[in-house]
């Protein structure tokens, strides 16, 4: 017998074994999914097992330089609907619709075919009327608070500090460029839930949205409101395309006021017309250029002087133009000059004089000198897609083209890249990195903090003596009305055409001055350009100068900076010029105590602004007509 | 040998039982409670079912315990042919049920009934009874015959339903039986050559048994699709760890784990209760199942060795076959686990079963 008890014994005994090994091979299975992989795939579980509800972080505030908010946030509702928990649904999208300006039947269509759990309403609905939804307790509605922009001061700065996109994340301007500092870390509730969506009746677990950083920049809300307004009127006034202003620091390169005309409101920006946006939420004072003109040929100057090509007793003749390479370049007053000193050509921003300094200097001396002050590169201001200004490459620049740069044509640059290139010519020397943020900051640390540069471009003497020029221009020169009166205040005029399609724009000009103070030791420098002037006049002088010495003005008074000398304001009587030869007018003009910009080369007076009659103060500049 | 008046009933494996099938009421009613509320509106759906089921279980396991297995013997082609038409029996409209794609139930007045449950046992009855009659004949090529054609005709009625992890259940069961019963090892490996033969052919046969066998090769290619019951399982077991969520905290039961309270009521064991938990239930097996093979070593009589050996496979077998699964290391089919899973037969069948070897035991005890 094949089959006894020991064999079956045997076999029993040999399928307990194996089972015994199977049960032990299974508790290691078992061990290594629990426990040795359980880590990595209860993080993949996670995701089924709730529903996160985000909680949007608030976006960091943009402050000026004494802590007032320029940009801060208010609280918004959003709006969603569970279509599942609506109980009647005409009435509900009726309700919704008509406290959000929405169209009822859409949304009702929406409610009714919706496959999702969950439908959002509408974003940003300001906090009264979803407070109001909310009291009503509509079955499936439901709120969340968000947090959106506010802009306590509406217009300014709008060019400067950007926007924010519906989902509040920054798309130009500081917003846009700091928006890695500013948007946060969003947070979130975690709901947990069945596999269909449904909420558990279990505690949520939440994780808190960390606020954005906070943008302390270098703008001063007051002296941005001088500015604002100074622009606004010179539109109107001179019923131009756009006028900017930029006031900087003088020794840092901080940006203290930017502000440009037309502008719009930050509180409703024309998303639906995406055309106006773009023209007016452009920076054009960053991102576009001009021909500068007669302000350039402060850099002339400078780097003439710098270069030892010219001194205080260099005389210059002009006779109304410059005969370079066979070519003529006329001079703005054709009749010409005459013979002057290198403090008077400044004063009489006589192209002759400057087209000799460019040439005297050559191409090499020049560009060396222009880039040191930054022309031709970007500033490095921390504002995206910063035009780096257009300048003849090197090699190609003949002696044409040299002397008109001399005198600020056949180049281009950004208004910012010139207020800087000015603001190191009269601080001493050090070169200036234009820039808008102090610091970046949360309450537990310090993210950016500006460093200003200290790289000398020009001589502390070169420096000095540019001041004093230029404040000669203000109170000899053609920049009288950027003067205030008691105030040490240097600067330059500049007018310059237009070119459209390569060619010079007839009655286009874009009418400057830069202007700085005080003169002897300068806090501030104003550039304002006034884009397409078309009033009786287009002079830098008469066009730009009156808004620059009007915001000192108020600076002055607003940083309590005190007059050095007190002089009555006297006031005079416009004379009646009309018919009178040029030579008797001026003398007339001088007599009074009052300075003159002529438009024409005639002979024969033939009208005057203001018209005679006219109280004006003494010492002002006034337009004749010959 | 002296003959005590008083037989014994193997207390350890009954407890053990006990144990299992109370372990089973609250995983059923914690893994369910969810979606039975979702899905029936009563949270206590399952648990009443399966307390019911429980009940008759624990009645049937002590009942048969004072049975006398021998009679079964003499039963054993009634027994077998009973259990083909219960099988046959769910292809017939209106009595059988049809859930999921497949027929699996008969539909009686008050209940359904899952007839391959009983058939396993059926199977195991007559082959014990068989190879008990005809012992020497097992030497024999011819003599396995018997065994082989009701293994096979019952294989080919579970597969028909279909049923592919009974099928490999009752295959595997049969095979033991083969073993057990003293079947020679050149005639087993004759048979077992062209069943793993088969293997490849039945998965071949169904494609969605081939996108199973993929998505078990790696689940993660399709995390909502084939993959998912996998994935979900893995989950529930890593959501676990050592020591468990606690018993009632298992977030794989919200409708994420499907069959939670039955085919994959091991996961929600590994999740409420750990890595610590799915040892100790392994444990109670191991109990279980070396009580029945103590008992078939002790027994006095041939058939009631092979019977309690024979039961011991079975849950042995289904066991491994479900733990298997539930932990990724065989691909997915649906099987329950013995005494835990919801489902009242496959508990009374079991039970009874239990109570089967119980008897085998009391009798030993009388030698």
């Amino acid at each position: 017998m094949n089959n006894s008890i020991p064999k079956t014994r045997k076999r029993l005994l040999t399928v307990i074994a194996s089972i015994t090994f199977l049960f032990m091979f299974l508790c290691v299975r078992v061990f290594f999914v629990c426990v040795i992989d359980g880590k990595t795939l209860v993080l993949r579980a996670k995701d089924q097992w709730s529903r996160d509800l985000p909680l949007k972080a608030p976006r960091g505030e943009i402050l000026d330089r004494y802590g007032r908010p320029i940009v801060e946030n208010k609280s918004v509702f959003t709006v969603y609907v569970k279509p599942r928990s609506v109980t009647d649904v005409g009435v509900t999208s009726e309700i919704l619709a008509s406290a959000l300006s929405l169209d009822a039947q859409k949304l009702a269509h929406k409610i009714k075919n919706s496959s999702v759990g969950e439908i959002t309403v509408k974003k940003n609905v300001d906090f009264a009327t979803g407070e109001k939804l909310r009291r009503l307790g509509l079955d499936g509605v439901y709120f969340s608070t968000d947090s959106t922009r506010d802009y306590p001061y509406g217009e300014y700065l709008a060019q400067v500090v950007g926007y924010v996109n519906v989902d509040n994340v920054g798309q130009n301007g500081l917003e846009g460029y700091y928006d890695r500092y500013l948007r946060g870390v969003d947070g979130k509730t975690l709901i947990p839930s069945d596999n269909s969506g449904k909420d558990l009746e279990e505690v949520a677990s939440y994780v808190k949205p960390l606020r954005g950083a906070t943008l302390a920049t270098t703008i001063d809300l007051n002296i941005q409101s001088f500015a604002e307004d100074a622009v606004k009127r010179a539109l109107v006034d001179h019923n131009a395309k756009r006028a900017n202003m930029i006031v900087m620091d003088v020794k840092t390169g901080g940006v203290t006021a930017m502000a440009s005309a037309p502008t719009y409101d930050l509180n409703s920006i024309p998303r639906n017309d995406l055309e106006m946006l773009n023209a007016y939420s452009k920076n054009t004072m960053i991102v576009d250029v001009y021909e500068p003109g007669s302000t350039f040929k402060i850099f002339t100057t400078a780097l003439a002087l710098e270069n030892g090509v010219a001194d205080d007793d260099s005389t210059f003749f002009c006779a109304g133009s410059r005969i370079v390479d066979g070519q003529r370049i006329k001079c703005w007053r054709t009749k010409g000059h005459g013979s002057q000193h290198l403090k008077e050509g400044v004063c009489n921003s006589c192209n002759c004089v400057f087209m000799d300094l460019a040439l005297k200097m050559g191409t090499k001396k020049f560009y060396e000198g222009l880039r040191g002050f930054g022309l031709g590169e970007k500033t490095g201001v921390d504002f995206y897609s910063e035009s780096s200004g257009i300048m003849m490459k090197e090699s190609g620049v003949k002696p044409v083209d040299l002397a008109r740069i001399g005198f600020g044509q056949a180049v281009a640059v950004t208004p910012l890249q010139l207020i800087s290139g000015v603001c190191s010519v009269v601080n001493g020397g050090i070169k200036v990195t234009p820039h808008f943020a102090e610091s970046v900051y949360d309450d537990n640390s310090e993210y950016y903090r500006f460093l200003p540069e200290t790289k000398r471009v020009i001589s502390r003497s070169t420096s000095d003596r540019m001041r004093e020029l230029l404040e000669a221009v203000v109170n000899e020169g053609g920049g009288r009305k950027g003067g205030v009166k008691g105030y040490r205040i240097g600067g330059k005029t500049g007018t310059a055409q237009k070119y459209a399609s390569g060619a010079i724009a007839n009655g286009k000009y874009v009418s400057s001055f830069v202007g700085f103070a005080p003169a002897d030791n300068p806090e501030y420098a104003i550039l304002f350009t006034v884009d397409e002037p078309n009033s009786y006049a287009y002079y830098g002088s008469i066009v730009a100068a009156p808004y620059v010495a009007d915001t000192f003005e108020k600076i002055f008074y607003y940083e309590g900076i005190k007059p050095v000398t007190h002089e009555p304001k006297e006031y005079v009587d416009m004379p009646a010029l009309t018919g009178l030869r040029f030579a008797q007018a001026s003398a007339i003009l001088k007599e009074k105590g009052l300075y003159y910009e002529v438009e024409g080369e005639g002979e024969i007076i033939k009208s005057s602004l203001p018209l005679p009659g006219e109280k004006i103060e003494k010492g002002d500049v006034v337009l004749i007509r010959t | 040998m002296v003959r005590t008046e008083r037989k014994k009933s193997d207390r350890v494996l009954l407890f053990s039982v006990f144990a299992l099938m109370a372990l089973g009421c609250v995983m059923v009613y914690s893994a369910s409670s969810y979606s039975a509320k979702v899905n029936y509106g009563n949270e206590y759906f399952y648990l009443f079912k399966q307390l019911a089921g429980a009940a008759l279980g624990a009645l049937c396991a002590i009942a048969f315990g004072f049975f006398d297995y021998r009679k079964l013997v003499r039963f054993r082609i009634v027994i077998l042919i009973a259990s083909f038409c219960l099988l046959a029996l769910v292809f017939v409209p209106g009595i059988g049920v049809e859930n999921y794609g497949a027929k699996r139930w008969i539909r009686f007045p008050f209940f359904t009934v899952q007839p391959s449950e009983t058939a396993k046992f059926g199977l195991v009855i007559y082959c014990a009874a068989y190879a008990a009659k005809k012992h020497e004949a097992l030497t024999t090529f011819k003599g396995l015959i018997p065994i082989l054609a009701a293994g096979t005709a019952t294989c080919a009625l579970v597969i028909a339903e279909p049923n592919m992890s009974i099928t490999v259940c009752v295959a595997l069961v049969t095979a033991c039986m083969l073993f057990i019963c003293g079947a020679k090892k050149k005639h087993l490996a004759l048979i077992a050559l062209p069943a793993v033969a088969a293997v490849p052919l039945l998965i071949v046969a169904e494609p969605y048994r081939f996108r199973r066998l993929m998505a078990f090769v790696d689940p993660w290619q399709s995390p909502l699709e084939e993959g998912y019951q996998l994935v979900q399982s893995f989950y529930a077991l890593a959501g676990g760890g050592f020591w468990g969520l606690g018993l009632f905290n298992s977030r794989q039961k919200y409708l994420f784990l499907p069959f939670s309270e039955s085919d994959f009521i091991f996961s929600v064991i590994g999740e409420e209760l750990g890595f610590f938990g799915c040892v100790c239930v392994i444990a109670a097996y191991s109990v279980v199942v070396w009580r029945c093979f103590r008992t078939a070593l002790k027994a006095s009589d041939r058939f009631g060795a092979y019977l309690s050996a024979g039961v011991g496979c079975v849950i042995a077998v289904q066991v491994i076959v479900n733990i298997a699964v539930v932990s990724g290391t065989i691909p997915p089919t649906g099987l329950p686990l013995p005494f835990v899973s919801a489902g009242t037969s496959s508990l009374i069948a079991f039970c009874s079963a239990i109570g089967l070897v119980n008897g085998v035991k009391r009798n030993s005890d009388l030698l």
